[in-house]
C-alpha cells in the first residue's frame, strides 16, 4: 500500500506521550535532587520515589510500548556503536526508528545508574511513609547502647550505601551531560530538532537550511 | 497539502491523557509496593498486610494493562493518520490534476478549492480579502471551465470520481483488489 510506504520512507517516529512524559519527569527529578534539594531531606526522597516510578514506567514501556519506544528497536550493541561512530566520522548520516546505536547505549547506561541511584536511596530511606518508623528504630538502636555490635555494622551498611549513591548519582549527572550534548551533534547532523520533538512528539525536520 | 490537524489532535490529546493517568498510576503503585513491603518487613504478615498487598498488586496489574491498552490507542491512531494522509493525497491529487486540465488561473483553482471546501461567496471574498462580486465572476468562469452550471454540480463532479472512478494510484488498487475478493 502506498500509505505504508509513505509512512516507512519517513523513517524515524515521534515519540509517544508516554516516553515524553517519564523523560521528562526523569530528567526534571535528577536535576532536582543532584543539585537543588538536600540529600536525605523528605523532599529528596519523595523526588526520589517519583523519578523511580517513572523509571519503571518507562521500562515496562519498553516492553509493551509501541515499536521505537520498545527495547528491541535499540538492541544495546557494542558493535553497531562502533559501526555508527565510524559512520559519523566519515561524515555519513542515517536516520534510525528508534535511538542511533550509541544513544542507544546511552539511554541504557542512563537507566542502568539511575537503578542504581534509586535502589541505594532507597535503601538508605526506606518508605516516605515510615519516617516515623524510622525515627524509633533510631532511637531504639541508640538505645541498645553506644558500642553496640549491632550499632556499627549498621552504621558501616550506611556508610557504603551512602557513598554508592552519591558516586551513582555524580555518575548520572555526567552522563546526563555527555547525553545533551550526543542530542546536540544528532541534532546538528540530521538537521531535526531533537529535543522539540522530545516536547512535542513531532520529528520535523529544521525549516531553514 | 494541509495537514490533518483536526483529526490527529484527538487522538494525541487522548494518548497524552492516558500517559499522565498511567504516570499517576504508577507513582502510585510504587509508593503502595514500596508500603507493603516496609510494612511486611517490619510487622510480618497479617489481614491488613494482605490486603495491602492485594491492592498494590491490582495496581501493578492495571498500570500494566493501562500500558497496553495504550499502545494499541497509539497503533490505532497511527493507522488511521496514514490511511487518511494517504486519503487526502489522492483526493488532492485528482483535483490538482482537474484543475489544471481545465485550465484554472491560480486565483480560480483558489476559490474552486474553497468552494470544495464549503465556503460561500462571501467567506471566499473575506478570506481572500477580495469583492464577493470578483469571487462571484471568478467562479462563474470556474463553472463554464468546468461545464457545470452550479455549486452543487461543481462538487458532485469529485463526488463522482470518488464514488467509482480511479482516485490516483491507491484508489485503483483497492478498487481491483476489492474486485479480485
Amino acid at each position: 500500500m502506498v500509505a505504508t510506504e509513505a509512512g516507512q520512507e519517513q523513517g524515524a517516529r515521534g515519540w509517544d506521550p508516554l516516553v515524553r512524559l517519564t523523560h521528562w519527569g526523569v530528567a526534571a527529578g535528577v536535576l532536582l535532587n543532584g543539585i537543588i534539594t538536600e540529600g536525605g531531606s523528605q523532599i529528596h526522597v519523595w523526588i526520589g520515589y517519583a523519578a523511580f516510578s517513572l523509571l519503571v514506567l518507562r521500562l515496562l514501556w519498553g516492553f509493551i510500548g509501541p515499536e521505537e519506544a520498545r527495547f528491541s528497536a535499540f538492541p544495546p550493541s557494542l558493535s553497531a556503536a562502533a559501526a555508527h561512530l565510524k559512520r559519523v566520522t566519515r561524515g555519513e548520516h542515517r536516520v534510525y526508528r528508534s535511538h542511533n546505536p550509541l544513544g542507544g547505549l546511552m539511554a541504557y547506561a542512563l537507566w542502568a545508574t539511575l537503578t542504581v541511584v534509586a535502589l541505594t536511596g532507597i535503601a538508605m530511606a526506606g518508605s516516605p511513609l515510615s519516617e516515623v518508623r524510622a525515627d524509633e528504630a533510631a532511637t531504639e538502636y541508640a538505645e541498645e547502647g553506644e558500642y553496640g555490635e549491632h550499632k556499627e555494622s549498621q552504621e558501616e551498611e550506611a556508610e557504603w550505601l551512602e557513598e554508592s549513591h552519591e558516586f551513582a548519582a555524580n555518575l548520572l549527572l555526567f552522563l546526563a551531560a555527555i547525553h545533551v550534548a550526543g542530542v546536540g551533534f544528532e541534532s546538528a547532523t540530521s538537521r531535526v530538532n531533537l529535543v522539540r520533538s522530545m516536547i512535542t512528539g513531532e520529528r520535523r525536520r529544521v525549516q531553514n537550511e | 497539502m494541509k495537514k490533518p490537524s483536526l483529526s490527529t489532535a484527538r487522538p494525541a490529546r487522548r494518548t497524552m491523557a492516558l500517559a499522565g493517568l498511567l504516570v499517576i498510576q504508577s507513582l502510585a503503585a510504587v509508593f503502595f509496593v514500596g508500603d507493603a513491603i516496609a510494612d511486611i518487613s517490619l510487622n510480618g504478615f497479617n489481614l491488613h498486610i494482605i490486603l495491602e498487598s492485594l491492592v498494590a498488586f491490582a495496581l501493578v496489574l492495571g498500570v500494566m494493562f493501562g500500558a497496553y491498552e495504550m499502545r494499541r490507542t497509539i497503533e490505532r491512531a497511527r493507522r488511521s493518520e496514514r490511511a487518511l494522509a494517504a486519503a487526502s493525497g489522492a483526493l488532492g491529487e485528482l483535483i490538482e490534476t482537474t484543475f489544471e486540465a481545465w485550465g484554472l488561473t491560480a486565483a480560480e483553482s483558489e476559490v474552486a478549492l474553497l468552494t470544495l471546501k464549503g465556503f460561500d461567496v462571501a467567506e471566499i471574498a473575506r478570506l481572500r480579502g477580495a469583492a464577493a462580486g470578483t469571487v462571484r465572476a471568478q467562479l462563474t468562469r470556474v463553472y463554464s471551465k468546468a461545464g457545470v452550471s452550479s455549486r452543487a454540480q461543481f462538487i458532485s463532479l469529485f463526488i463522482e470520481d470518488l464514488l467509482d472512478g480511479p482516485v490516483g494510484a491507491t484508489g485503483a488498487e483497492g478498487a481491483s483488489q476489492t474486485a479480485a475478493v
